[in-house]
């Protein structure tokens, strides 16, 4: 079954470790920083997940990501660099422009926890199975109908483009001219859209039946297909990260 | 012989270092012909690159002297047309009539020609009285029918069948079959994929084997089926009147039942 996902095979440790100890990283690399709202604490927690990167040996599928947001990063640099509210102490100038050090600080702090957070997701996603991390959630309690919907969609688009390369090629056999000209173009979308929404139609009513001859809306208790030995350590990590959570929300309280 | 597609070092692959078909060179005059194989041999993708749906990778195809990497689908579809293995694929339109029109109307522009054309290749398959019904109305094995009709209308030369005889029973096999022996009768070029050896047996004049992107046999069809060492190999049985024959101990590959018929009664009369 194709899946629409990033995922990619390895055996890192990262790979090792079970989804919900990731997921639960995303949501506190994302969170502690803005909790403990200190350019130290961003730094760390980017250093942290850059580090993770590597050890998930992801950062080449990283890269693209990074590279593609800071284009976004350098406008930020710029405009705050140059019109920052509090801007005081000239840094540098180029050319006509003076960029102001606290300007440059406080875009550099953006910058950081968005690297941050592009670098914690990409760990999760390039090194989980979609269908795992759904699963675990199950697992943990997510009702098994909101886990199928995510799941199904991952599968449908893939299949639905497969589908329509299909109908493509039927119609192209029967001499349907899809290049060239908007008209001959737009007079070539109801040919392909029609059997796509009629497949799916007919293919959704087939799957809810086969889903439902399996016992999908039995209210019994489910058991898992997959038993996934995941790193035995994931419980004290798990701990851990609320632990890291809880400490940094009561560090804010105090220090009011 | 009339030379309809040459088939020149073809080779093509999906993805890159994986060949799906492995430097074939063929040519194909007016007999039909079974292509038979496992699941997997290359099969469909050679005919898609007949078709033109797909390109090759290195080698060329001409059909009727076009060179399929020079002219657009479209254009070769007045040459050659495909049905494809699930007619729902296709069909988009209120009526059968008007879902078999189709096809000719993107070559003809003329209405009238296409309409007579339409209803001729409905009456080849038995679905006249069915013209003004939706598509999705009938079953899947008239649905089927009304995808070859769409083809036929279209009139080409040559018609590639993808697995024509799935989900047929006794009577679509013969309408099948009638289709068949009619589009031969009329010159034309008919090529099918097809895992049904005794649909082979009784149709085809050559069959050609495919297995793992290379033709393990190309040959008359009765040939290709007294190879049965090598069929074997591709993990393809024989037609069943030519197993049954083989246990009574016929040394002669018989391929349909009259002739199995005609040999017993023969060999009786000399005992």
């Amino acid at each position: 079954m194709r899946y629409l996902s990033l995922y990619q095979e390895g055996n890192s440790l990262l790979h090792k470790i079970d989804p919900i100890t990731k997921l639960l990283f995303v949501i506190i690399a994302i969170l502690v920083p803005i909790i403990i709202n200190t350019l130290t604490m961003a730094l760390a927690f980017f250093i942290i997940s850059t580090l993770l990167v590597f050890v998930a040996r992801a950062f080449k599928r990283t890269l693209p990501i990074i590279s593609f947001s800071s284009l976004v990063i350098i406008t930020v640099l710029f405009i705050q660099g140059l019109f920052y509210l509090k801007n005081q102490t000239p840094f540098f100038t180029l050319g006509p422009f003076v960029f102001y050090k606290e300007g440059l600080l406080y875009a550099t702090g953006i910058a950081i926890r968005i690297f941050n957070i592009i670098n914690a997701v990409a760990v999760l996603i390039f090194t989980t199975k979609p269908s795992d991390l759904i699963e675990a959630l199950v697992k943990k309690g997510v009702s098994p109908k909101i886990g199928y919907v995510f799941s199904s969609v991952l599968q449908i688009i893939p299949q639905m483009m497969s589908i329509v390369d299909t109908i493509l090629d039927a119609q192209k056999a029967r001499g349907l001219e899809t290049e060239g000209s908007f008209t001959k173009r737009a007079k070539a979308f109801i040919p392909l859209i029609g059997p796509a929404v009629l497949n799916s139609l007919i293919s959704t009513k087939e799957r809810a039946m086969a889903l439902e001859v399996r016992g999908f809306n039995s209210k019994k208790k489910k058991t898992f297909l997959n038993e996934v030995p995941y790193n035995k350590y994931s419980n004290v990590l798990q701990v851990a990260l609320i632990a890291i959570l809880v400490f940094s929300i009561i560090w804010r309280i105090i220090s009011w | 012989m009339d030379e309809v597609i040459r088939v020149q070092n073809l080779s093509f692959a999906y993805k890159q270092d994986y060949e799906v078909l492995k430097n074939i060179s063929l040519v194909f005059d007016k007999k039909s012909t079974a292509i038979i194989g496992q699941n997997g041999a290359g099969k469909t993708t050679f005919v898609k690159l007949l078709k033109g749906l797909l390109k090759p990778t290195s080698g060329e195809i001409y059909i009727k002297g076009y060179n399929t990497k020079e002219v657009s689908t479209a254009f070769l579809s007045k040459y050659i047309g495909l049905v494809f293995q699930n007619p729902n694929d296709q069909i988009f339109k209120n009526t059968v009539l008007e879902e078999v029109m189709f096809g000719p109307l993107n070559i003809l522009k003329d209405k009238k020609q296409a309409q007579e054309n339409a209803i001729k290749a409905l009456e080849m398959v038995g679905l006249q009285d069915k013209m003004h019904i939706h598509p999705y109305d009938l079953g899947l094995s008239d649905r089927k029918l009304v995808s070859i009709a769409s083809i036929v209308s279209m009139d080409p030369d040559i018609i590639i069948l993808d697995e024509p005889t799935i989900a047929q029973d006794h009577k679509g096999n013969t309408i099948i079959k009638n289709v068949i022996k009619e589009l031969k009768e009329k010159g034309k070029l008919v090529i099918t994929i097809t895992h049904d050896m005794d649909f082979v047996a009784e149709i085809f004049e050559r069959t050609i084997v495919l297995n793992e992107g290379i033709i393990l046999l190309d040959g008359n069809t009765r040939e290709v089926f007294s190879q049965q060492e090598i069929l074997k190999k591709a993990y393809l049985e024989l037609p069943h009147v030519a197993q049954l024959a083989k246990k009574l101990g016929i040394k002669q590959t018989l391929l349909t039942e009259q002739e199995l018929i005609n040999f017993l009664k023969h060999n009786k009369l000399n005992n």
